[in-house]
């Protein structure tokens, strides 16, 4: 798969990279801030992009809400967010979309962006 | 006018004064008038005896007394003395102008009478009427305006429009609820501030020691499960123990943050309907890892038309506390039991252990914050000390009671209540 990963923090690239690239095999892009992630978005298709919710220039909401508001949809996006859900005065609606929490296990991050995949395909047969 | 109690003195000391002041004068006049009538019976009864004494011979009885005294001198001496005419003459003389003169007297006093008493209930009348004015328009209306602007505080119709109360005291007591209803309204909006801050305290805060350990966790992840590289057993077994500590420091501070949420109110529950025994079932698959390790078995049983209205994740925590807690105070090859049992319209989930059970005077201590019961024996013990603190409190929010049943030696049951629950549709169509 071809992963867009949005992420201002270099340490979480780095491991992140490593799990996805070693374990999952997958061809991961990153980008380190939110005006550059909605260039690549917008611009590019990927077979998914993580997307953290706090960057620079940009967090991953807006990121998302201006995505949204230019009507292409060829991306699905998951949240990573070391923020809990539940914390959020606005809980977002998330077409396609699943959520991430962090801290991640490495391990098994390929086999969570499968699941939330495979959900989201199934939801959309559903609907 | 600047004093209230100015004004209600005036008026009081008014109204008296002027009725008994009046009064008085009326009842003086009144009694000059009757003095008056005396002295005219007593001028008749002179005339009379003086006319009989000047016209007859005959001794004249004086059955009386006169006043002033003269006058009764001259009669007496004119009974002694016939002669003495010039005298009585002059007598009835003064006697005539004397009652002419007291005739004269009689309709002023008359008329003084009226016109006091008259004065008397004119003023009274017209400081009862002022009094009125006063207690209507200086006293009742003010205090009724302040009692609005009381209810209307109360009910969060606080307005901020201005108006400077009458210097006066009911002035003053408005003035002052105007400076406490503004203090109150200070502090609500510091609070409110304070509360904001400790929200986006707590969002920074988690997200300022989630990433960290992102990195740690990921890297020790990493590296023991040898994705690097193969690593020679010691180190991976070092590298299993910074990865489990992480992980609990991971948990501590979830549930550190989960405490601090629920402590500032900002802990919204996500409730939904939810098959009770789909959510028990997602709960045991997720426990049976541990159970396994622990050699014990677990046991789930529930009535699969039941369904609840709770926030699943919450209480899927709580259910996970519980059980896996008593998976840990377990002794090998036991059983944990978990039943839902419906009772007085609540239905009561338990979780009952047979392991070393909780010594009386530590059953209410276990639900407080970093209370834990120790174990030497059993390495899996190693909690954060917050897990009943959370349980209890999401119990709470949801509307229930959590408690404990045991007796030391014999095992322990962790039960609690939810009440907004149902049979399932076709449960309820069938019957």
């Amino acid at each position: 798969m071809k992963i867009l990963m949005a992420e201002d923090d270099l340490n979480i690239v780095t491991i992140a990279r490593m799990a996805l690239e070693k374990i999952g095999k997958h061809e991961v892009v990153v980008v380190n801030d939110g005006n550059a992630a909605l260039d690549k978005i917008l611009n590019e298709s990927f077979d998914v992009v993580l997307l953290d919710e706090m960057m620079p220039k940009l967090n991953g909401r807006e990121v998302f809400a201006k995505y949204l508001a230019s009507n292409k949809k060829h991306n699905r996006i998951i949240f990573m967010s070391a923020n809990n859900r539940d914390l959020d005065d606005k809980p977002l609606v998330f077409p396609e979309v699943g959520f991430i929490a962090k801290p991640f296990d490495p391990m098994t991050l390929s086999q969570q962006i499968e699941a939330i995949i495979s959900g989201s395909a199934h939801k959309q047969e559903a609907v | 006018m600047s004093s209230l109690r100015a004004v209600f003195l005036f008026l009081a000391s008014l109204s008296l004064f002027s009725f008994t002041g009046f009064g008085f004068l009326a009842y003086d006049a009144w009694k000059s008038r009757l003095k008056l009538e005396d002295k005219l019976a007593q001028s008749y009864n002179v005339l009379s005896h003086a006319q009989k004494a000047f016209d007859g011979d005959k001794k004249v009885e004086l059955n009386f007394k006169l006043q002033p005294n003269f006058r009764q001198k001259t009669l007496t001496a004119f009974e002694k003395n016939r002669r003495s005419r010039t005298r009585l003459t002059h007598l009835l003389k003064t006697e005539l102008s004397f009652q002419k003169y007291l005739y004269q007297l009689k309709p002023e006093l008359t008329r003084r009478v009226q016109v006091y008493w008259l004065l008397a209930f004119v003023f009274s009348a017209v400081s009862s009427l002022l009094y009125f004015l006063f207690l209507k328009n200086s006293i009742f209306k003010p205090i009724f305006y302040l009692n609005r602007r009381m209810q209307d505080f109360l009910n969060n119709r606080y307005s901020y429009e201005f108006e400077a109360p009458a210097n006066n005291e009911l002035g003053r007591l408005h003035s002052a609820f105007n400076q406490l209803a503004q203090k109150v309204l200070d502090q609500i909006h510091d609070l409110t501030q304070l509360d904001r801050a400790k929200s986006e305290f707590l969002s920074i805060a988690s997200h300022e020691l989630r990433t960290p350990l992102t990195s740690i966790k990921g890297s020790l992840s990493l590296l023991e499960h040898g994705v690097i590289g193969e690593v020679n057993p010691e180190t991976k077994s070092l590298l299993g123990i910074a990865g489990q500590e992480t992980d609990r420091l991971i948990r501590l501070i979830n549930e550190l943050l989960d405490l601090a949420k629920i402590e500032a109110g900002q802990f919204p529950l996500n409730k939904k309907w939810i098959p009770l025994d789909q959510l028990l079932k997602k709960t045991k698959d997720s426990l049976q890892g541990l159970a396994e390790s622990a050699h014990v078995k677990l046991e789930f049983h529930c009535n699969p038309h039941i369904e609840t209205l709770i926030d699943s994740d919450r209480i899927q925590q709580v259910i996970t506390n519980l059980a896996s807690n008593a998976i840990k105070f377990s002794p090998k090859d036991s059983k944990v039991i978990l039943r839902v049992i419906e009772e007085n319209n609540n239905i009561i989930l338990e979780v009952e252990d047979s392991g070393p059970g909780i010594a009386p005077e530590d059953q209410v201590l276990i639900f407080e914050k970093f209370r834990q019961a120790t174990s030497e024996e059993n390495p899996l013990v190693k909690g954060t000390g917050l897990g009943l603190a959370i349980a209890r409190a999401i119990v709470e929010e949801h509307g229930g009671e959590i408690s404990v049943r045991s007796f030391p030696g014999k095992g322990s049951v962790f039960l609690f209540s939810l009440c907004e629950w149902r049979l399932s549709k076709a449960i309820r169509v069938s019957a």
